[in-house]
C-alpha cells in the first residue's frame, strides 16, 4: 500500500493551522479541478488533494493520521505500525465519494462493505455516468456511420468485489456531427445497484486532424501549392476533396494567400438537411527546390523584363 | 442490442437521472447558464449539451464552493477559453501548412 503524505500533497507544513490548510486546498482544487484544468493528471490530482483536505481539515482524522505518519517510510511504502487496526470496522460513510485511495480507506473506512484492498468501490444505487471521447474521421461525418466503441465499466460480483470488464457497443453516429458535441446513450454507463438504474454513456465527439483539410465551422480549408508559372499563367489542376477529386481552375495572376471557394464540398450541416459547407483552397506559391544555369538565365530575363517592385510600399522609407 | 440514443431531457428527468437537486437546476436556468426551450419548468427541454453543462455547473458549485453567479461567469469564461484554444490550435496548424515547404 502506498503511503500518502497529505501535508506534501497540499504543500503545507505539518504545523499548518486549519485556515492555512483550507487556503492551500482551495488553491489546488481550483488548479486541478477536472472541469477547469488542462493538466493531464487533473482528475487524479484533484482526488488526491480532496482526500488530503478531508483528513487534515478534520481534527480527529488529522490526529490519527499524524500518529500513523511517523511510520511512513522513505521509499513511499507504508507498513502499518504495530497494534494498528485498520479502521474498516468504523463504518464511517464519507458521502458517496468512492474515489479515496486504499491508504485512506484502510485508515478511515470507506462506507464499509468489504475490507479487501483493491475492491474499495461501493456500488451506488444509480450507476455512474461515463463520459468518453469518440474520435471521428472527417470523412465519416458526411453520412450516418456505425462505429463500434470499446470502454471499460466496473462489474460487481455477488460478494461485493469489483472487476473491470470491456464493453463493446455499436453506435450510429448521425451525419453532420460537430467537434465537442455529445451523444447520450441511456443505460450504457456503470451498472446500478440491485434496485437502481444503470448510468448513461456520454460520447464526446472529437474530430481527428486530417492530413490535408482544416476545419473552420462547416467549411474546410486546403492549402494548394502552386509553381510560380501556374500562379502567373493560370492552371487547371486535380484537387482532392473529402469525397473524391475535382478539377479546379486557378485564374492567371493568382497570389499567395488567395482563397478560392468550392461550393458544397465542406462538411455536412445538420440543418437544413443535406446542405454542406464550402471548401476553401488557399493558394501558396512555392519555388522549385533545384535549378540549373538554363533556368537561371530564364529567371534573369524575366527579372529584366518584368520591371516589378514587390516592395514599392517601402520606397519612401528607405 | 440496446443503444437508444437520446437527444433531449425534460426537467424532472434531468433531476432524477443526473441526480441533481431541483433547486440547483432552477438556479442554473435562472442564471442563464443553460437556456432550455419552454416557458416553465414542466415544459423545459434540455439538450444533451445542456445536460453536460448543468452537471459541470453542479460539480463546480460543490467541489469549489463557488456561488451561482460565479459559476455562470466561470462557465462562460471556460467556454471562451475552450473556443480560443481550439481556434489557436487551428490557426497554428494552418500556419504550419502555409510556411512549411
Amino acid at each position: 500500500m502506498e503511503f500518502k503524505d497529505y501535508y506534501k500533497i497540499l504543500g503545507v507544513d505539518a504545523s499548518a493551522d486549519k485556515k492555512a490548510i483550507k487556503v492551500a486546498y482551495r488553491k489546488l482544487a481550483r488548479k486541478y479541478h477536472p472541469d477547469v484544468s488542462e493538466h493531464k493528471d487533473a482528475e487524479e490530482k484533484f482526488k488526491e488533494v480532496t482526500e488530503a483536505y478531508e483528513v487534515l481539515y478534520d481534527e480527529k482524522k488529522r490526529a490519527e493520521y499524524d500518529e500513523v505518519r511517523q511510520y511512513g517510510s522513505n521509499d513511499g511504502g507504508f507498513r502499518p505500525p504495530p497494534g494498528w487496526r485498520p479502521g474498516a470496522e468504523r463504518q464511517e460513510d464519507f458521502s458517496s465519494n468512492s474515489d479515496f485511495s486504499d491508504f485512506f480507506s484502510s485508515m478511515f473506512g470507506h462506507g464499509g462493505q468489504q475490507s479487501d484492498f483493491g475492491s474499495r468501490r461501493r456500488q451506488a444505487p444509480k450507476g455512474r455516468d461515463i463520459e468518453t471521447d469518440l474520435p471521428i474521421f472527417l470523412e465519416d461525418t458526411l453520412s450516418a456511420e456505425s462505429k463500434t466503441i470499446s470502454y471499460t465499466i466496473p462489474q460487481y460480483t455477488a460478494d461485493g468485489r469489483v472487476t473491470e470488464i470491456i464493453k463493446n457497443l455499436s453506435v450510429k453516429i448521425p451525419a453532420g456531427v460537430e467537434a465537442g458535441e455529445r451523444i447520450r446513450l441511456k443505460g450504457q454507463g456503470e451498472p446500478g445497484g440491485p434496485n437502481g438504474v444503470d448510468g448513461d454513456l456520454y460520447l464526446r465527439i472529437r474530430l481527428v486532424p486530417h492530413p490535408l483539410f482544416d476545419v473552420e465551422g462547416h467549411n474546410l480549408i486546403i492549402t494548394v501549392p502552386l509553381a510560380p508559372w501556374e500562379a502567373a499563367l493560370g492552371s487547371k489542376l486535380a484537387m482532392p476533396t473529402l469525397d473524391g477529386k475535382i478539377t479546379m481552375s486557378i485564374p492567371p495572376n493568382s497570389q499567395t494567400g488567395q482563397r478560392l471557394r468550392i461550393r458544397g464540398k465542406g462538411l455536412v450541416k445538420k440543418l437544413p438537411v443535406g446542405e454542406r459547407g464550402d471548401l476553401f483552397a488557399v493558394l501558396k506559391v512555392v519555388m522549385p527546390k533545384t535549378t540549373n544555369d538554363d533556368i537561371k538565365k530564364k529567371w534573369q530575363e524575366l527579372a529584366d523584363q518584368a520591371a516589378f517592385d514587390p516592395r514599392s510600399e517601402w520606397s519612401d522609407k528607405l | 442490442m440496446n443503444n437508444t440514443q437520446l437527444h433531449i431531457m425534460k426537467f424532472d428527468e434531468l433531476c432524477r437521472v443526473a441526480e441533481l437537486p431541483e433547486h440547483y437546476v432552477l438556479e442554473i436556468v435562472e442564471q442563464g447558464i443553460v437556456e432550455p426551450d419552454g416557458d416553465s419548468p414542466d415544459q423545459w427541454v434540455f439538450t444533451t449539451q445542456m445536460v453536460s453543462i448543468t452537471k459541470k455547473a453542479v460539480r463546480l458549485h460543490q467541489d469549489l464552493d463557488i456561488d451561482w453567479p460565479g459559476i455562470a461567469l466561470a462557465i462562460s469564461l471556460l467556454d471562451d477559453l475552450e473556443q480560443l484554444r481550439a481556434e489557436n490550435h487551428q490557426l497554428k496548424q494552418r500556419l504550419n501548412r502555409f510556411t512549411a515547404c
